[in-house]
């Protein structure tokens, strides 16, 4: 598969580095990297929408809103350079609060460490803990998710496959973890936590499905049948749904 | 009401996983025929006779999806068994091909208005690919124009661009518009001068998870004006509805004649056969086209095409499948109304599209159909159903007893879609 670079940068930046927000909840050493932690770092991406993530008092947020404040400003020459540097093989340009450069390099890099363990996890530790597994799988998952709505927004062929999707609400639910797609005019946003009355629902019965089938060492197809994936509610939304999570494993393998 | 349970369907689910993709892949499989949730219905089936089928835990199913429109008479109607067991006596697939082809051809030609000739194939996807290639080799041109939603098989140029495996370069020649809108099919054909090959559509719409749509009043002639005016191929995809609205064909139950029509579901009850029928005029350009399998010839399907016809023509199939339907919708409409819900049918009665009104996600009426299949009346919750000669009168008044049951379940135990 030919990956679009920019929808690759806009995956690493709203999808993976997005995730770091929940890394620092499910995992107490993220958590403790930052305590203590008073730093927001601007990513600017040329053709990328803005994020700001917000590490503070061991808690990070992303920000995806233009106004959001932040005391260091990193800037990229191109989706390319940004995916440079997610790879490790490029610096970016800080363009504002440089004394916060100690926690790009030390802090910053754990962190971007840890979340690497978590998703592309040793499956030796995935069978020895659980709770690794349990953390491995969501983070994954919300990776696997807000790639999406970026497919669905920058990809042609995603733009081809979300303009099939009628506007509604989809809702992902882990265990008791919930996840909701608001399908809106085509375009696609994800929130955290689970939504009144949702139009079509993805249903995994168990951390261990959902960590075989997002990974794809489950067939989807026979956890329908077998009951430990259940798709309801107007079933084409979670069809279409399905090719844009189909055109995320391309991206993010 | 004993509710079923499926103990044996999902153990051999559970082998079939290891060894065949999606355990049972297609229209058939838990995913794609939307069983929700998987535990109301059964995955496989031990026999079948007449408007039922026993599942392999051995519950008896009144059947209404008549394995998606192929049994029309009623399985293992006693004379098409007949005759297809006569002929598998004296040969079925032979290195030359068998007189039962030419008696078949004969047989439709004779029993459909615009059919002239008859070509055959085994599958509705054979025949609608056929009748692309056979437009394209006739008038030299590229473009088809279908219509939105509208299911023609599963050939890359009938599904959609994102599907796995579909290419940008499979549908450039593909053009939508939605059923129904004449002006769109003009705009299409005008957009495209001299380049399109034909158009191709379902004599009314019939989309999963959607009302059906019936024609608007000169929609079919408008086209058919179209069609003749640019020298455009019409094509009629009779697959689900043929011989289930008009034994003379659907283009002839909407007052025109069409210059190709698909037919298979409906030809054989059940033995793999499909026909393109067409025009005097376009011949010898379906001629031209290099297009055969090793099993198409085969004369077991065809004896029991005739037979089945024979059998259709003898019964009008057509209207008596019309009328029990209708039947259906009032015992159905009926055992909804006694219970506080409102069923919405749509398409023809024959192959009628059912939905609970006031369900915008489908949530209760997937219910409701999973609390019906639980008791005896198979249904599927996102597709039309399918009526057949062998329904009785005691299957459907049965069928009301099942719906009333299974509305009170839905209230008793779904509460909370009903909030």
């Amino acid at each position: 598969m030919q990956k679009d670079l920019k929808v690759l940068a806009a995956i690493n930046l709203h999808a993976i580095l997005r995730t770091m927000e929940d890394l620092c909840e499910l995992d107490s050493t993220a958590a403790g990297l930052i305590h203590g932690a008073k730093t927001s770092i601007r990513f600017v991406i040329p053709e990328i929408k803005p994020m700001v993530l917000d590490f503070r008092n061991g808690q990070c947020k992303a920000h995806e809103d233009a106004g959001a404040s932040a005391n260091m400003s990193l800037r990229f020459t191109g989706p390319e350079h940004f995916n440079r540097m997610v790879d490790g093989q490029a610096n970016p340009i800080p363009t504002r609060g440089f004394s916060h450069i100690g926690f790009l390099k030390s802090t910053f890099t754990q962190l971007a460490e840890r979340l690497t363990a978590y998703l592309k996890p040793d499956p030796s530790e995935l069978a020895a803990d659980p709770e690794f597994k349990r953390s491995s799988t969501l983070l994954t998952a919300y990776v696997a998710f807000f790639a999406l709505a970026q497919v669905a927004e920058l990809d042609p062929l995603g733009q081809v496959n979300a303009s099939r999707i009628a506007d509604g609400n989809i809702l992902i639910q882990l265990e008791d973890v919930g996840l909701t797609l608001k399908v809106r005019d085509h375009h696609i946003s994800v929130e955290k936590g689970s939504c009144e009355r949702p139009d079509a629902t993805m249903h995994f019965s168990s951390i261990d499905v959902a960590n075989g089938i997002l990974s794809g060492t489950m067939d989807s197809y026979a956890c329908i049948g077998n009951g430990s994936l259940a798709i309801s509610g107007t079933v084409p939304m979670v069809d279409d749904l399905n090719k844009l999570l189909a055109q995320v494993s391309g991206y993010l393998s | 009401m004993e509710t079923y349970q499926y103990s044996k369907s999902q153990k051999l689910f559970s082998r079939a996983s290891e060894i065949i993709p999606c355990g049972i892949y297609g229209h058939l499989g838990p995913a794609e025929a939307c069983m929700i949730p998987v535990s109301a219905f059964p995955f496989y089936v031990d026999h079948a006779k007449g408007s039922h089928f026993w599942d392999i835990d051995g519950n008896n199913f009144i059947d209404y999806m008549c394995a998606y429109g192929p049994n029309v008479l009623g399985y293992a109607d006693p004379d098409v068994e007949a005759a297809a067991r006569k002929q598998a006596e004296i040969g079925n697939c032979t290195t030359l091909a068998s007189p039962k082809m030419v008696e078949l051809a004969e047989l439709l030609v004779d029993t459909i208005e615009s059919a002239e000739w008859a070509f055959f194939a085994k599958n509705g996807g054979d025949v609608t690919n056929l009748a692309m290639l056979t437009a394209r080799a006739a008038t030299g041109r590229k473009k088809i124009i279908k219509f939105n939603g509208g299911y023609h098989g599963v050939a890359p140029w009938m599904t959609a661009l994102g599907y796995p495996g579909v290419i940008e370069e499979d549908m450039c020649n593909v053009i939508s518009v939605p059923f129904n809108d004449l002006e769109a099919v003009r705009r299409a054909i005008e957009e495209n001068p001299g380049n399109v090959a034909c158009v191709i559509g379902t004599p009314y719409h019939h989309p999963a998870f959607g009302d059906n749509e019936m024609p608007v009043e000169g929609f079919w002639k408008g086209v058919r004006e179209l069609c003749d005016k640019n020298g455009i191929v019409l094509i009629f995809d009779d697959v689900r509805c043929g011989f289930r609205l008009d034994m003379k064909g659907s283009d002839h139950h909407f007052g025109i004649k069409a210059d190709l029509s698909c037919y298979c579901k409906a030809l054989a009850n059940g033995y793999n056969i499909s026909a393109l029928v067409g025009r005097q005029e376009l011949k010898s350009a379906v001629g031209s086209v290099f297009y055969t399998g090793s099993y198409w010839l085969s004369a077991v399907p065809m004896a029991a095409a005739v037979a089945c016809i024979h059998k259709m023509r003898e019964l009008n199939a057509a209207e008596l499948m019309l009328n029990l339907g209708k039947k259906f919708e009032q015992v159905m409409c009926a055992a909804a109304e006694a219970e506080g819900f409102r069923l919405h049918f749509s398409g023809a009665s024959s192959m009628p599209f059912m939905r609970l009104e006031d369900d915008p996600n489908h949530s209760i009426h997937q219910a409701f159909i999973a609390e019906c299949v639980r008791r005896g009346a198979f249904f599927a919750n996102h597709h039309n159903n399918f009526i057949n000669c062998a329904l009785s009168e005691e299957d459907i008044r049965h069928t009301g007893e099942i719906a009333a049951e299974a509305f009170r379940a839905v209230k008793k135990d779904h509460a909370d879609l009903l909030k």
